[in-house]
């Protein structure tokens, strides 16, 4: 049941996208773009909340990411302490990686992508990493995991 | 022919179809899918979790995990192979290297064993082992973070970062290089061990110790107990494989679990006596080599050379047969094809379909300049005609002085009867340029191939070969935008060399390409430096050190400079459309003045849409490299001597020099879709021409474009070339047509070409294998360099393939590509 219901969120969830994108272009792609984000990261510190199985991926981890465009149109920031997570808009001081879009396009895509591939993106220039490769690597894991795994993840 | 005598050097008596033991092991190896592996993973990160960084020296701590791992690997026998011994834990299997590459892949955990591209097996245990346990370790540790660390992400890395203009390998491994598994096989490692105790006691006797000689004490420990690891693990291998034979029924099988345990009882322990023992030594040490280092090119070597002794003997005293010798020597192919490299899938636009390619070599000439082709040469020969596998990579050097012509032929015989295989190096040449380069000439003469094409006096030379991959149309887009390219958009990527439209000779252009070039360059090997500066602090070899000539007369690891010669290699993606391109505007807008510089910039950024005359013009008229147009030599000779300028005034992190080449794996696919279009005519997002071989279609006659490429100048390519050629329809059995093919090799190496190999294959054929996978699904084609299935290959890959100029070998004139699929041209518009 939870895996119909799961599903079933995901499909209307990709199918939105285009109407999402429509509604970016009249309220302005950047502000819409970040509070998208907003909502995946905040999607995903809850599942850290309620599943204790895909909480065990943040314990004793410790991490800050900054999700931003390259023009700095908008910006939001993750951190992973104490086997929490906590989302924020805008940027905070020493992340271990700052993830660079090219645009909010780049941004959409990568996020409604069946496949985000970060290695993909970078080869596509839509984006720049500065930092620590291997934190967003385990941040990939970590997403594609509760969009692959999420009935199984919320049982447990 | 002293060494040869063989009634039949085509040992066509011995076939697969009466061989049960190699037809079955070939067939479920060439049937198997791959598998990750994560022991290698676990242990060694059990052995640093369990013994945090002390007071001991980084290359002890990491000889101890190398042992931990040998001395706990579980002992394998998966089928009836004659060697014992495995890369893995699996039947093929992926290993995962942490500390270099190994986290590439942890976005796929979930994904990985269904991905569209290559898929690799991977239990959920597994992968969860993966993601809780073992990466986590590793995330500020491996080699990468640690440079990044200790430089504070230096400008060069974030360049490298972006994928398009370099790839810097150093990141991922110590690689790409030929050991000197003759020590193992002639002293054991018991005579190795004993030499690094002795000179261990040595250092020791001298008191109170330098930093140098702290450092040698270190190395010597390190490589003993790395060595001591080995000895166990075969010491595993010997115990199981008894136990084996005491539960077994069937007596051949039950025969064969003794043999093994009675050669890994021995070897490598001590000196390999038979045939049999030199061989399951051989791979015992290939095996132990992995588990220090990541399986990427670590190639035997010349095993008609190194293992002919022990063949002979046994031959002659009656012990060995030449059919025994053949299934020896397929069962060590095998082997060498137990194993894959783990890679993301988007890496498989990159470097698709390739295997490990561990280079084996065959052939030339001995350290004294004669003919060292044997009865060995030719029963690898027969194995590797019988086989078609991906790995090992098959080399046949040719001397043509030396060599005899029935030699010459036999390996032209074999590559069409395979289709692919081996590929044909030159040793006049290649042993001029290595003598050019610093060995000496029984040295240069000892050469064997490194993975794709590299040459490295085998045992002696820690060549790095690999190092860097420079894409030379990056460094060209960056002269045509002024510092800028198409795909990474309006950044200043280098500097602002000027806007071209304002350059009013060919001159000018050129100065602001070489510019670019020598600043491209310079970042590129400013990382490779400080990657190796890493390698020297956390991971030194004292394992593959204790088997090469130098580190151990030294007490210095590899890593540090211990080897006799030291260099690092560089090779170049795009090398025919860059050169094309320098010939195009040189002709089109400064003699011939068919456009302005603006005009051609302004037809470039609309990939020649409403530019379709001057389009035309350029593919047609301009000069290509691969014809005798004197701009095309001249550009193209100019451009190899100007690289290997620059490279030969770069020193690396062991003091050695850079060393350019030319060959690019399945880069010249991957990197071609990020380019813009280009002034010879190539669209924008199409594949380049592979390693040095001429655009595809450029060259109408194949004696030109021989020409074009051996007069390049060849003592500036001492990082090897591969040329890429195809023959449609090439009848073995056809003396005439074999002749007419060796012929041609011969003519090209004259004229000073280094390397070709061969795809025997007709466009329509290769049409039909893309459309139609399934019905050729043991296809086994060349790409730049190394061997791969033809069905593993991206599509990008497989179309550059298709498209590769076809001769006629009688004729040596070009086919006409099919009419209906000239879309596929990458100078014609989709």
């Amino acid at each position: 049941m939870l895996e119909k219901i799961w599903h079933f969120m995901l499909f209307r969830f990709m199918r939105a996208r285009k109407a999402l994108e429509k509604i970016a272009d009249l309220l302005g792609p950047a502000h819409f773009t970040e509070d998208m984000l907003l909502l995946l990261l905040d999607g995903m510190g809850l599942m850290f909340l309620i599943s204790r199985r895909y909480r065990k991926n943040i314990e004793g981890f410790e991490g800050k990411y900054v999700f931003r465009s390259v023009d700095g149109s908008f910006a939001v920031s993750a951190t992973f302490r104490n086997g929490k997570m906590k989302v924020k808009r805008g940027e905070l001081d020493g992340p271990n990686i700052t993830v660079n879009f090219k645009n909010s396009h780049a941004l959409m895509n990568f996020l409604f992508s069946p496949k985000p591939d970060v290695l993909g993106a970078m080869l596509n220039q839509d984006v720049v990493l500065d930092g620590n490769l291997n934190y967003l690597y385990k941040f990939a894991y970590m997403a594609n995991h509760v969009r692959l795994k999420g009935p199984e993840l919320l049982e447990g | 022919m002293g060494l040869v005598t063989l009634k039949d050097i085509r040992l066509k008596e011995y076939g697969l179809g009466d061989r049960e033991l190699l037809k079955g092991l070939r067939d479920s190896a060439v049937r198997a899918k791959p598998e990750v592996c994560i022991e290698r993973a676990r242990y060694i990160t059990r052995y640093y979790k369990d013994n945090p960084e002390g007071g001991e020296p980084a290359i002890v701590r990491y000889a101890k995990a190398v042992n931990h791992f040998l001395s706990n690997k579980e002992p394998l026998f998966f089928d009836g192979n004659l060697l014992a011994g495995t890369t893995t834990s699996k039947y093929f299997g992926a290993p995962v290297y942490p500390e270099f590459t190994g986290m590439t892949i942890w976005p796929e955990l979930d994904t990985i064993s269904a991905r569209d591209k290559n898929p690799l097996k991977l239990s959920e245990e597994d992968a969860q082992m993966l993601n809780l346990d073992i990466y986590p370790y590793w995330m500020e540790m491996n080699v990468l973070e640690k440079t990044r660390e200790k430089y504070k992400n230096p400008a060069p890395m974030k360049l490298f970062e972006r994928i398009v203009f370099f790839l810097a390998s150093k990141a991922g491994c110590i690689s790409h290089t030929v050991p000197c598994y003759r020590a193992v096989l002639e002293k054991g490692l018991d005579g190795l061990l004993a030499e690094a105790s002795k000179k261990e006691k040595a250092v020791r006797g001298k008191g109170t110790l330098s930093n140098e000689e702290q450092s040698s004490l270190a190395f010597y420990q390190a490589a003993r107990i790395a060595l001591e690891g080995i000895k166990n693990y075969a010491w595993s291998l010997s115990k199981k494989a008894a136990e084996l034979a005491s539960k077994e029924r069937d007596p051949g099988k039950k025969a064969n679990y003794e043999a093994m345990a009675a050669v890994c009882a021995r070897v490598p322990a001590r000196p390999a006596r038979s045939f049999r023992e030199a061989v399951n030594a051989l791979w015992i040490a290939q095996v132990a080599v992995h588990a220090e280092n990541i399986n990427m090119a670590i190639s035997p070597g010349r095993l008609d050379q190194i293992l002919y002794p022990y063949y002979k003997k046994d031959i002659d005293n009656g012990t060995l047969t030449v059919k025994e010798a053949i299934d020896l020597v397929g069962c060590l192919w095998l082997k060498l094809n137990d194993n894959t490299n783990l890679v993301p899938e988007t890496a498989e636009e990159l470097f698709g379909g390739a295997g490990t390619v561990p280079a084996v070599t065959v052939g030339g000439v001995d350290v004294n300049g004669k003919d060292a082709v044997n009865d060995l040469t030719y029963v690898m020969l027969r194995v590797t005609e019988l086989f078609k596998t991906r790995d090992p990579s098959m080399n046949a050097r040719y001397h043509y002085e030396e060599n005899s012509r029935e030699y010459r032929d036999r390996v032209a015989e074999v590559i069409v009867n395979t289709k692919s295989v081996p590929a044909f190096h030159n040793d006049v040449v290649d042993i001029d340029v290595l003598g050019k380069h610093g060995a000496t000439l029984e040295h240069a003469r000892d050469y064997a191939v490194i993975g794709c094409v590299e040459l490295a006096s085998a045992g002696r030379s820690y060549d790095a070969s690999s190092s860097i991959m420079l894409n030379l149309v990056s460094v060209l887009e960056l002269a045509l935008y002024n510092g800028r390219r198409p795909v990474t958009g309006d950044e200043v990527i280098s500097f602002e060399s000027g806007d071209p439209a304002s350059f009013t000779g060919f001159e000018m252009f050129r100065d602001a390409f070489q510019k670019q070039l020598a600043w491209v360059i310079d970042k590129a090997v400013d990382l490779n430096n400080m990657f190796g500066t890493v390698y020297q602090e956390i991971l030194p070899t004292p394992l593959l050190s204790a088997l090469f000539e130098g580190p151990m007369e030294s007490g210095k690891d590899l890593i540090f400079g211990g080897a006799l010669y030291n260099a690092s290699g560089a090779t170049h993606i795009g090398f025919a459309d860059t050169v094309d391109s320098l010939n195009a505007v040189e002709k089109a807008v400064f003699i011939d003045k068919i456009c302005t510089f603006a005009e051609l910039q302004q037809a470039l950024k609309a990939d020649f849409k409403g530019h379709e005359k001057l389009h035309a013009w350029l593919v047609n008229k301009a000069p290509k490299y691969g014809t005798a147009d004197p701009v095309a030599v001249r550009n193209s000779q100019a451009l190899v001597a100007y690289l290997h300028q620059l490279y030969q005034g770069r020193e690396n992190y062991r003091g050695g020099k850079y060393r350019p080449g030319f060959w690019s794996m399945t880069n010249h696919a991957g990197q071609g879709k990020l380019s813009g279009a280009l002034p010879n005519g190539r669209m924008a997002s199409r594949v380049f021409a592979s390693g040095i071989t001429p655009a595809s279609q450029a060259a109408a006659e194949v004696d030109a474009c021989l020409k074009a490429v051996g007069g390049l100048p060849n003592d500036c390519i001492p990082g090897g070339e591969a040329l890429n050629l195809k023959y449609p329809r090439v009848d073995a059995g056809d003396p005439e047509d074999i002749k007419k093919f060796g012929s041609a090799v011969e003519a090209y190496f004259q004229s000073g070409g280094l390397h070709v190999q061969f795809n025997i294959m007709s466009y329509d054929m290769l049409i039909d294998a893309k459309k139609n996978p399934d019905k050729y699904p043991e296809l086994l084609v060349r790409v730049s360099g190394y061997s791969a299935y033809f069905k593993d290959l991206n599509d990008a890959m497989k179309d550059e393939i298709i498209t590769r100029t076809a001769y006629d070998v009688r004729t040596g004139k070009r086919e006409e590509f099919p009419e209906e699929h000239r879309d596929m041209l990458p100078f014609e518009p989709a």
